[in-house]
């Protein structure tokens, strides 16, 4: 057992940051080209850098000024890009992934509908085999990013006669094929944020934009959905991205607010909580490292971040009283502001309604935690077994 | 960075589990009526003395097995789990405190003895409970050429089963330390009735003790001990958090209710899915606070308060859970339930209130930041 993170004199830091130092302001197509975009992949996309010497480069690239590569394309080098490796062709990995990896070809997840997010397994948009092209009709909503995606990675119904789980197919589409209409979201925290709905109006997409075969979309689905939670196990205020309670506290103490008895244990206790969660990103760290199949980490990791995440800000807001019910006060002070638009706490506290609901509820991670971790007995879910077409309501109809 | 049990890990902890699964009984303790004195608590001792684990941490060149906090924790983890009734708690504080406080002389005359079956306790708090209190709860007045205690500790875990009590006492205006024997002269010991009869919590009153000095006594001595007690108790806590976990569930899946069993319920589902939560938060924490206290690297005391305080509270909210899962019959005496749902209880009072312990992790925080 041993909780040191690698050091300044780590050969493997130094071999990073002596490039560094011969390609100062390099581009993301640069870092692409030495694996380093993501470093665990495995080559020519990556490095197979382990868990330790894929923390070093992040450091060294955040160290050289840089964005990480994967918040700037997070949907193509974190949640879906892998799964061309395993379920994609050769074809489709030498067409999509080196734009990916380079961060000019930005990707989005096209996978919530209105109709439904948590039960995902119940999407309405359909994918029609049409000769060598499908035909793309639906409707999608929370869509990150899509306004700057030029590729979408889409879970539609190819099969309507399957049960709910058993019918859908991923495509990686082109954002910018005729009939995708995209709309920004406005959400309750009154920022432009990266939300979208998109619309697909008779979208034509090649055949051979099918990742993996029909019928494969539930696993494939699943498989990304997990590692976007994974992901998710860190100790920011949103979904473990931006300021953690190490920062809370460090603001609480400069500005003398920690004094507030009414305040001081509640503080403790979240700054525990996020103690706990960086240990858990240090055992799924480790979990990598030694190649443990992921335990606990992912979906439980995830049911613990979001209420911490959610506390921490209503802390954040306790310290500012009334003042903090004035539009982007500032009055608790981050000691930097790395996190763009998450590093201000009035941000974070006004989106942080959303840290229960995006990628799936809590009450839904609670049920898979209960299921998949502990063994409880499945939901029992009346549409399952139906095959889809069949199933009364509107949710037959639209998929028509 | 290495989050992992060693292979060496394991199998400590795979063996501790086999003792205590093989040895253990609580059934005489789920007879209405049961209290500590019928719990064993000696039973195991020559057993768990002849595995080592009475000198566990004792460095090896005081006899003892000179192990760090992470092997400690492999088996305080199963003897928590079991709710093993022994001075083991007891006698490692004792022990901490003479290697501590001790002088080269007198760790080579007391902690040899423990790999032989030593017993020991450890007397600080006052009647109150507190930990805290620097006024005269027990005086030490020299005599000749020894020292006399005389006063009033309570809350001493082990003191009735111990050979020898270290006593903190106000010499001089210092609170320093004291080791004496439990049969001397002028040593009055009472079994409180403290509500988790898996361990043995005793009021001790001194008249005029011979006591002998522990001569490197300082202020560093409790902290630095309270310390590893708390990963003692936060050890067994998490451990405990596990096991009334498992039993929920196992009794979820079994226990059926308008059909079904009753676990395919999300009211119970989400309760068992947040304690899975704790429980694995508590182990984390657990680990930790064992490998800094091992590394000795300055996070160690903040990392066994956080540990301590985390995983007492979360303790009772998951026995409090257990019992509400398995339904009235987890009420009764005849059931184990509360026996855990009180372990959980007391060891979040034996050394101070996770509430407490917070306190001081922020003030550990507000000093690393001053």
């Amino acid at each position: 057992m041993d909780f040191n993170l690698p050091g300044e004199d780590d050969p493997r830091r130094i071999k990073v940051r002596e490039w560094f130092e011969k390609n100062p302001n390099p581009t993301y197509a640069q870092l692409a080209e030495q694996g380093w975009t993501a470093s665990n992949w495995p080559e020519p996309w990556g490095v197979s850098a382990d868990a330790e010497t894929q923390f070093i480069i992040d450091e060294e690239i955040v160290r050289a000024g840089l964005e990480l590569p994967y918040t700037i394309n997070a949907i193509a080098l974190n949640q879906c890009g892998q799964s061309l490796l395993t379920h994609g062709t050769e074809a489709q990995r030498q067409k999509f992934l080196p734009g990916a990896l380079a961060c000019e070809d930005i990707w989005c997840m096209l996978f919530s509908e209105p109709s439904g997010g948590s039960d995902l397994g119940g999407l309405r948009a359909t994918a029609k085999r049409d000769g060598d092209h499908y035909i793309v009709n639906g409707h999608k909503i929370w869509t990150s990013v899509a306004d700057e995606a030029s590729v979408g990675v889409l879970v539609a119904r190819t099969d309507p006669s399957k049960p709910k789980h058993m019918g859908l197919s991923v495509f990686l589409i082109d954002m910018n094929s005729p009939g995708v209409t995209v709309n920004p979201i406005i959400d309750m925290s009154g920022n432009k944020n990266e939300y979208n709905e998109v619309f697909l109006d008779n979208v034509k997409i090649p055949a051979d934009a099918l990742l993996g075969r029909e019928g494969d979309g539930w696993r494939i689905v699943m498989e990304q959905l997990q590692t976007e939670r994974v992901g998710m196990t860190k100790p920011g205020v949103v979904w473990g991205m931006g300021p953690t309670a190490r920062d809370l506290m460090d603001g609480l103490i400069k500005t003398g607010r920690i004094s507030d008895p009414l305040l001081r244990d509640d503080a403790a206790k979240v700054y525990i909580e996020g103690e706990i969660l960086r240990l858990l990103t240090f055992r799924n760290m480790t979990n990598r490292i030694n190649g443990t199949p992921a335990g606990f980490e992912g979906s439980a990791g995830k049911m613990m971040s979001s209420p911490h995440g959610q506390r921490m800000a209503d802390i954040a807001k306790r310290s500012q009283g009334a003042s903090g019910m004035i539009r982007d006060p500032d009055v608790l002070p981050l000691p930097n502001k790395k996190w763009g638009m998450f590093s201000n706490w009035d941000y974070a506290y006004w989106f942080s309604p959303a840290n229960t609901l995006g990628v799936g509820t809590q009450e839904v991670l609670l049920n898979v935690v209960a299921e998949r971790v502990l063994g409880l007995p499945r939901d029992s879910d009346p549409t399952a077994k139906v095959p889809f077409s069949e199933l009364s309501g509107g949710l037959a109809k639209a998929a028509e | 960075m290495n989050f992992a049990l060693s292979e060496d890990h394991e199998f400590l902890r795979d063996s501790a589990a086999k003792f205590v699964d093989e040895q253990v009984d609580l059934s005489p303790l789920l007879r209405p009526g049961a209290d500590v004195s019928d719990a064993g608590y000696d039973q195991l001792w020559d057993k768990i003395v002849e595995l080592g684990w009475s000198a566990i941490t004792v460095p090896e060149a005081y006899g003892g097995l000179g192990m760090d906090y992470v092997d400690l924790i492999m088996i305080i983890g199963e003897t928590g789990r079991a709710l093993a009734p022994s001075p083991l708690f007891g006698t490692l504080a004792g022990a901490w405190a003479i290697e501590k406080a001790g002088s080269e002389a007198q760790k080579s005359d007391l902690l040899p003895k423990l790999a032989e079956g030593l017993k020991l306790a450890l007397a600080v708090a006052d009647e109150t409970g507190s930990y805290d209190n620097m006024d005269s709860d027990v005086t030490a007045k020299a005599s000749g050429d020894g020292v006399r205690l005389s006063g009033t500790k309570s809350f001493v875990v082990d003191a009735a089963s111990a050979d020898h009590i270290v006593v903190s006492a106000l010499l001089d205006g210092r609170k320093d330390y004291f080791v004496i024997d439990r049969s001397a002269a002028g040593v009055e010991i009472e079994v409180l009735q403290w509500r988790d009869i898996t361990r043995q919590v005793c009021k001790v009153v001194l008249n005029d003790v011979a006591a002998e000095r522990l001569e490197q006594s300082s202020d560093d001595v409790w902290p630095w001990v309270r310390d590893r007690m708390y990963l003692v108790l936060a050890a067994e806590s998490a451990a405990g958090i596990r096991m009334v976990l498992d039993d929920a569930v196992t009794y979820a899946k079994e226990r059926i209710a308008f059909g079904r069993p009753i676990g395919a319920f999300q009211a119970i589902k989400h309760q068992l899915a947040n304690i899975a939560g704790s429980a694995e938060g508590a182990n984390a924490l657990v680990q930790y606070a064992a490998w800094a206290l091992s590394e000795d690297d300055g996070e160690g005391s903040l990392a066994a308060a956080m540990a301590q305080s985390y995983t007492s509270e979360h303790y009772k909210e998951a026995t409090h859970r257990n019992i509400q899962v398995f339904g009235a019959i987890g009420f009764t005496w005849e059931m184990k339930n509360h026996l855990y749902y009180k372990r959980a209880r007391c060891n979040a009072e034996l050394l101070g209130s996770p509430a407490s312990q917070r306190e001081q992790v922020v003030r550990m925080l507000e000093q690393k930041a001053a």
